[in-house]
């Protein structure tokens, strides 16, 4: 059983963790300032959390890929679902018990681990209440189902954004009068009316946030890459967590002048890079730094991310706000999985080998992400064309259980002394 | 400089030395605890049969579970690139090899240049391996050599369901003590089965290409390799010596590195 | 299948023709016939694509379903990888193996991520000349509904352009009447499972369900009516300890149903994609709707699967049938990694609970066949049911 002074604190130790990251970056002159605001960042957003109940703050928690544009022009704090299981288990390195936890509830174990570090955490009280939950089918039915066990436990009222399959134009509508409706409820909801103005800058913030996404994606495909292989992560919750705010945009172009400067001096993340690799699925977040030291033992270093950095084409247009939350998602680069599946994603996916001149691909095939599963062995096929080999390595996002460090470790020196061997 | 590579299996410990003719000679010991210890066993043995001794004029490759532990190896390689490097050697025209171990099964795609080209591991699951086989051999009151034999005389095989070597087992008690029994050489056909198709599951993986070679220790059981011929859908090559085929590729390694200059 | 030892019940001829289809299936005589006619055939893969607007193009709509037992599934695997449901892996492995090659087109449906893969894979690596995918919203507004319609409407044009044809308003009335009739019969046989003697088990109930969708509507329509004939003229009985119920996804194997009612727990209803889920709303024709309207109506507006949001609307009726079938106690088998179904399992339960019916929640594969440890949970259970009367 958890107790109650633990139950507070998972969301602190997220606050805490956050703060002591930034203060501790400051001043060192080997760490980037952009590793320092994105800390800031995080324990901002933790603590606006943490004191919003206090504060008389209306709190919207919401599953991933979701417009927060939205919520932020109406003044609502936002609770990334998903993600704080994520940063739960990457901040407190503990998760085992929510996982036992949630099944006691009675989740089964093939449902996706998020998921589950987010039911356990519910229900063991570790979690801010939040006013509303919202949802969406966005990306798979493990987030098409995440709403109503959060709405039963927490005791508050949702609302589910159904997102269509494809981008025809009636569906296009249809998605458009569902996120007037949301805003609808929201405002019954919370008391709150939308700030349309407040809206369209955040529209605009959100359009230069993906300009610098592309800028920072095309940075990459410089040899040798000046991109530390783990901040993948960073760019992926900065826009799930800030999409919109100024907060991010000054995050993003600081990274992006640091990338410039680490190019101008002819430095890069492996010396010498020996191996170009690109990265795909949900890699197990908690083995991030082993997995980047094994690939350094051999030059090896991830420069694409497709799935998390690709960003289609189009830009947005803050005179029509609702339209351009609807481009966005289908612009946003895991849009590409969503979908039926077809030239899209694997024109995707050899075109971004090409251009960031790859050698491998891992493939993170995670235990819980059945959709992306099914993909594997297309895009191996796909990849195998242009004669670029692929490990798909076994694993959980969270869980470190159900491949451990040892054998991801001998996974990827055999990959990559396949490579030596080309 | 001689060529000489190590493979320290779970069950046993091989070794290979090369000279500019091939293989000069080889030996298999049993695994100990330790791998430094079974490492050097297998080493000392080869050394006499190729009448050397222990001097600064090996090069020594080592690979195998128990690879990395070696003190005296100049370079540590990964099975599946040993397998590749000696899978080429025996058999020029190979393109895939099932490599059956104590402990697992890997399967590995060759290209013609002998290069390794992809893989598949079977390392969560006992069921497909030579320790589960010894298990099904005592469960029989048989020896492996003789099970093999009887499977040829299978008119059907008995169905063993379970993907899971621990309810494997009680299904095969229950067809022992069935009434009437089930015959005992459709068990054993069963087993081999149940065996061959968690290999076919992880060679469709790779994509089955021809010509497709077996070795490990279990390559010797000639009632399990016919099976998997009828899975297969066509004849398999086995060397000699199928242990040894690691091994004998982190010799080929060690070969490499010396005309290399790499120390 | 041998009827349980402790009757002497006759055999229904009638589903001894169920049962020789399904054995023959995916290559039935009736399919082969049809095909050698010139004819063609597609496969169907979800309760959400509506099969009357592919009867009305003279099609003879089928359901792809996978082994009718449990299988390694080696190709299965190696194309959807081991954490899809073994539904959908054991599907597209008959379809690799060419057991499905006679079809002339596949459909489904936005529906879950196991279906909607196997539909995307069936596309790229099995070349079946037609396919298509609806977008099957999750809510049941009128915008949804709206949606919904205009990916019917869209589906029947590009089965136009496919066979170069027209189908008129007239053509999907009569197989709307067609269909209607099988819905009308299959009621009409579940109507004999509400009595408290029903002369016909659960697992045999299973095997009319799987012709169902395994033959021509009109042919299963006039077999089905000898059935229901057979059994009003017999005195058959099952004498069994307890009603239950059997929720779940997909399944189509009697043998599992067979496992529990020898147990004798007699399985008087079930909430299945292959059973009521199938066949339970009729399409209402009215002057005021076209029949396309009408059926698409229908088919989102059915009997819901776990994917459709609020939830609520599945369990309410789940607890409706049982209710009505005055079941004591509800049997769940979840096929490993389907998710809708699984994340709705808590919520279910507890929503039974609620109206006093307890639920035995069993993790099960594709295609399994009830044996052992399910035999040995299904009787604990029968006797908490008999301990709390």
């Amino acid at each position: 059983m958890i107790g109650s002074e633990e139950k507070k604190s998972r969301i602190k130790t997220i606050v805490r963790a956050c703060r002591l990251i930034a203060r501790m970056s400051k001043g060192r002159p080997e760490v980037l300032e952009s590793h320092r605001i994105y800390y800031q960042m995080l324990a901002d957003y933790y603590d606006r959390l943490l004191n919003a109940q206090e504060e008389g703050e209306f709190v919207a928690a919401h599953t991933i890929f979701f417009p927060v544009e939205i919520l932020y022009a109406m003044d609502i704090v936002p609770m990334h679902t998903e993600l704080t299981a994520w940063m739960t288990a990457l901040f407190s390195g503990s998760y085992a018990d929510l996982l036992s936890t949630s099944a006691e509830v009675g989740l089964a174990p093939e449902i996706c681990s998020p998921y589950r570090v987010l039911t356990g955490a519910l229900a063991a009280g570790c979690l801010p209440r939040p006013n509303v939950m919202l949802w969406s089918n966005l990306i798979c039915d493990n987030s098409a189902k995440g709403g109503e066990p959060v709405m039963d436990m927490s005791g508050c009222s949702g609302f589910f954004l159904d997102c269509p399959f494809q981008q025809t134009d009636y569906e296009n509508r249809y998605l458009k009068e569902e996120l007037e409706d949301m805003i609808y409820f929201l405002e019954k909801q919370s008391g709150r009316k939308m700030n349309w103005d407040k809206l369209s800058d955040n529209i605009a913030q959100s359009d230069r946030q993906i300009e610098l996404y592309r800028k920072i994606n095309e940075l990459r495909q410089t040899v040798p890459s000046p991109f530390p292989p783990q901040d993948f992560l960073k760019l992926f919750t900065v826009d799930c967590f800030f999409a919109g705010q100024p907060e991010a945009t000054n995050y993003l172009e600081t990274f992006h002048q640091e990338l410039l400067e680490t190019i101008r001096d002819g430095r890069g993340m492996a010396s010498p890079e020996r191996f170009r690799v690109m990265s795909i699925g949900m890699p197990p977040v908690l083995l991030l730094g082993a997995i980047e030291k094994v690939s350094l033992e051999y030059g090896a270093v991830s420069v694409a991310d497709p799935f998390f950095c690709n960003w289609g084409e189009g830009r947005l247009d803050p005179q029509k706000p609702l339209d351009s939350v609807m481009k966005k998602i289908s612009m946003h680069p895991v849009m590409v999985m969503y979908g039926p599946l077809d030239e899209r994603l694997l024109d995707m996916l050899i075109n971004c080998a090409k251009q960031h001149k790859i050698d491998g691909t891992i493939n993170y095939a995670h235990v819980g992400c059945k959709q992306g599963a099914a993909t594997i062995k297309i895009v191996k096929d796909v990849l195998n064309e242009i004669d670029v080999p692929m490990l798909i390595l076994d694993c959980d996002i969270i869980d470190t259980t159900i491949a451990p460090e040892e054998e991801i470790r001998e996974k990827l020196r055999q990959f990559f002394e396949l490579l030596e061997d080309r | 400089m001689k060529a000489l590579g190590i493979d320290v299996g779970s069950l046993t410990t091989k070794a290979v030395i090369l000279d500019d003719d091939g293989i000069l000679a080889s030996s298999i010991v049993s695994s100990g605890d330790e791998a430094e210890l079974s490492a050097k066993a297998a080493l000392e043995q080869t050394l006499n049969q190729a009448g050397l001794s222990f001097d600064d004029n090996l090069y020594i490759i080592s690979t195998g579970v128990g690879g990395k532990s070696i003190s005296f190896s100049q370079q540590q390689k990964a099975l599946t690139t040993c397998l590749a490097r000696g899978s080429h050697y025996l058999f020029p025209s190979v393109r895939m090899t099932i490599e059956m171990g104590a402990e697992s099964s890997t399967i590995i795609k060759v290209n013609e240049r002998g290069r390794l080209s992809d893989w598949a591991n079977q390392d969560k699951c006992a069921a497909g391996s030579g320790i589960f086989l010894q298990q099904m051999a005592k469960l029989m009151e048989m020896s492996l050599a003789d099970m093999a034999q009887l499977s040829f005389k299978a008119k059907s095989k008995a169905d063993i369901s379970s993907t899971c070597a621990v309810f494997a087992e009680s299904e095969v008690i229950s067809h022992v003590h069935r009434d009437p029994p089930t015959p005992r050489e459709e068990i054993v056909a069963g087993i081999y089965f149940s065996v061959v198709s968690r290999i076919m599951s992880l060679c469709k993986r790779v994509g089955i290409e021809k010509d497709v070679a077996v070795t490990g220790g279990v390559a010797l059981n000639s009632g399990l390799v016919r099976i998997l011929e009828e899975e297969i859908g066509f004849g398999v090559m086995v060397p000699d010596i199928p242990q040894i085929a690691a091994a004998l590729g982190a010799a080929l390694v060690a070969r490499e590195n010396i005309e290399k200059g790499i120390k | 299948m041998t009827d349980s030892p402790q009757t002497n019940n006759v055999e229904l001829h009638a589903l001894d023709r169920f049962r020789e289809i399904n054995n023959a299936f995916p290559k039935t005589a009736q399919i082969l016939e049809h095909k050698s006619q010139g004819k063609q055939v597609f496969g169907w893969l979800c309760t959400y694509v509506p099969e009357e607007v592919i009867h009305a193009a003279g099609i003879l709509p089928v359901r792809v379903t996978g082994y009718s037992q449990e299988m390694e599934l080696e190709d299965g695997n190696a194309y959807l990888y081991i954490n899809n449901c073994s539904f959908s892996r054991s599907c597209l492995q008959m379809g690799i193996r060419g057991e499905y090659d006679f079809l002339n087109g596949v459909v489904g449906g936005s529906t879950c991520d196991g279906a909607r893969r196997l539909f995307d894979v069936w596309r790229y690596y099995i070349k079946t000349p037609f396919h298509h995918v609806l977008t099957v919203p999750r809510k049941y507004t009128q915008r949804a509904h709206d949606l919904y319609y205009h990916q019917v409407a869209q589906f029947k044009q590009h089965l136009e352009e496919f066979l170069g044809i027209q189908i008129t308003d007239e053509q999907l009335c009569q197989s709307t009447e067609v269909y209607n009739e099988a819905r009308a019969l299959l009621k009409s046989l579940y109507d004999l499972r509400k009595l408290r003697n029903p002369p016909i088990t659960g697992a045999e109930t299973m095997e009319v369900l799987n012709a169902s969708f395994r033959m021509p509507k009109e042919l299963f329509n006039s077999y089905l009516r000898q059935l229901l004939d057979e059994l009003a003229a017999s005195s058959r009985s099952h004498k069994y300890r307890a009603r239950l119920m059997v929720v779940g996804s997909v399944m189509n194997n009697p043998e599992f149903i067979k496992a529990i009612e020898a147990q004798e727990g007699l399985v008087v209803t079930d909430e299945l994609c292959t059973s009521t889920r199938y066949w339970s709303d009729p399409v209402v024709l009215d002057s005021d709707k076209t029949p396309l309207e009408a059926i698409s109506q229908r088919y989102l507006n059915n009997f819901p699967c776990a994917r459709m949001v609020p939830s609520d609307e599945r369990f309410n009726r789940v607890i409706d049938l049982a209710r009505d079938f005055k079941v004591e106690g509800v049997i769940s088998q979840i096929i490993r990694y389907c998710v809708p179904y699984a994340h709705d399992l808590p919520l279910l339960i507890d929503r039974l609970k609620a109206q006093g019916i307890p639920t035995l929640a069993l993790d099960v594969e594709y295609g399994t066949s009830g044996s052992g440890q399910i035999q040995t949970r299904v009787q604990a259970f029968l006797e908490m049911l008999e301990a709390r009367r």
